[in-house]
């Protein structure tokens, strides 16, 4: 059975055809700009992926790089900053190596006399392995600590925070 | 500390424990050996910069200080300057070789960077750095 299609309906047909075609375009990405935050949450925040495995993490603490993005009013760089990180039972703890009392770098175990300290070779400052600070010497407050994490067995690194372990 | 506002500040108060200046010294003379000089004073800021890093809180790393011919004779009236404002230690971080005197200097090589592969380039400054930083500790421990 054959059905007659006028030449009325077949350009009402053909033009709703080409009309959708074209508002779908112009809707289709609005839509997506609109919703783009909501799929922007669930990115992981500001925690900065590095390249040390979790599991190589001991209880001695070791350096872990992190590099980010520093805008410094109208120049950027790229930064490379760590931290030590050690195990403790089954938490990670990331230090700053950032000593409270002049800014210098502390190492770990850099002090032939104190190989479970945190050193800081400036003046001569101690740390416990915790980050709180020993009685008698320079430095006024314990290292600050980092959020840290594990994504994909990689270790992640995020805000810096007063310590909260002493 | 930097030579900047806000370290200057703090410089003043902490002066007993930032005791120590460094001056980087650098020629800037535009003969033959130009590129030359141009390697060495990159090599002198990325080790001014990564000393600053670690000793921050005892070191007063100065603006690279720039001669030509050799001549010392800035270097010796910014010298006094820096023992007079309270510094104990002053250190020459420099390429030149001539003789400064009763200060202390600590010689970087010349390293030609710009045809090294990055990871390579990176060893050899930190080389340089540790050997700084070395330098630095033995001068403290005197």
């Amino acid at each position: 059975m054959s059905q007659k299609v006028t030449r009325r309906q077949f350009l009402n047909y053909s033009l709703m055809g080409v009309g959708s075609f074209m508002a779908a375009g112009a809707i289709l990405p609005m839509g997506r700009f609109a919703l783009d935050p909501l799929f922007q949450g669930e990115a992981q925040g500001s925690m900065i992926t590095t390249s040390v495995k979790t599991e190589e993490i001991t209880e001695e603490p070791v350096k872990v790089d992190f590099s980010y993005e520093q805008q410094d009013a109208w120049y950027t760089s790229e930064v490379t900053d760590f931290v030590w990180v050690y195990r403790d039972g089954d938490n990670l703890i990331a230090l700053s190596p950032i000593c409270k009392h002049l800014g210098c770098t502390v190492t770990w175990a850099g002090d032939d006399a104190n190989p479970d300290k945190f050193f800081c070779p400036c003046h001569n400052g101690l740390y416990e392995k915790n980050g709180k600070n020993i009685p008698g010497t320079p430095p006024r407050g314990p290292l600050d600590q980092y959020e840290v994490g594990d994504s994909d067995g990689f270790i992640t690194i995020g805000e810096m925070f007063e310590n909260e372990l002493v | 500390m930097l030579y900047n506002r806000k370290d200057l500040k703090l410089l003043k108060d902490e002066i007993e424990f930032i005791d120590t200046a460094v001056i980087p010294f650098s020629s800037m003379d535009m003969d033959s050996r130009a590129p030359v000089h141009a390697g060495n004073l990159e090599l002198l800021q990325i080790v001014s910069v990564q000393l600053e890093k670690q000793f921050k809180g005892r070191l007063l790393i100065t603006p690279p200080l720039m001669t030509v011919e050799e001549d010392t004779v800035l270097l010796e009236s910014y010298k006094e300057q820096l023992l007079a404002y309270g510094f104990k230690k002053i250190v020459v971080l420099t390429h030149i070789q001539k003789d400064l005197g009763a200060m202390d200097r600590i010689r970087l090589n010349e390293i030609p960077l710009e045809n090294m592969s990055d990871d390579m380039k990176m060893e050899m400054v930190n080389d340089e750095v540790k050997s700084a930083m070395k330098s630095i500790i033995s001068i403290w421990n005197r």
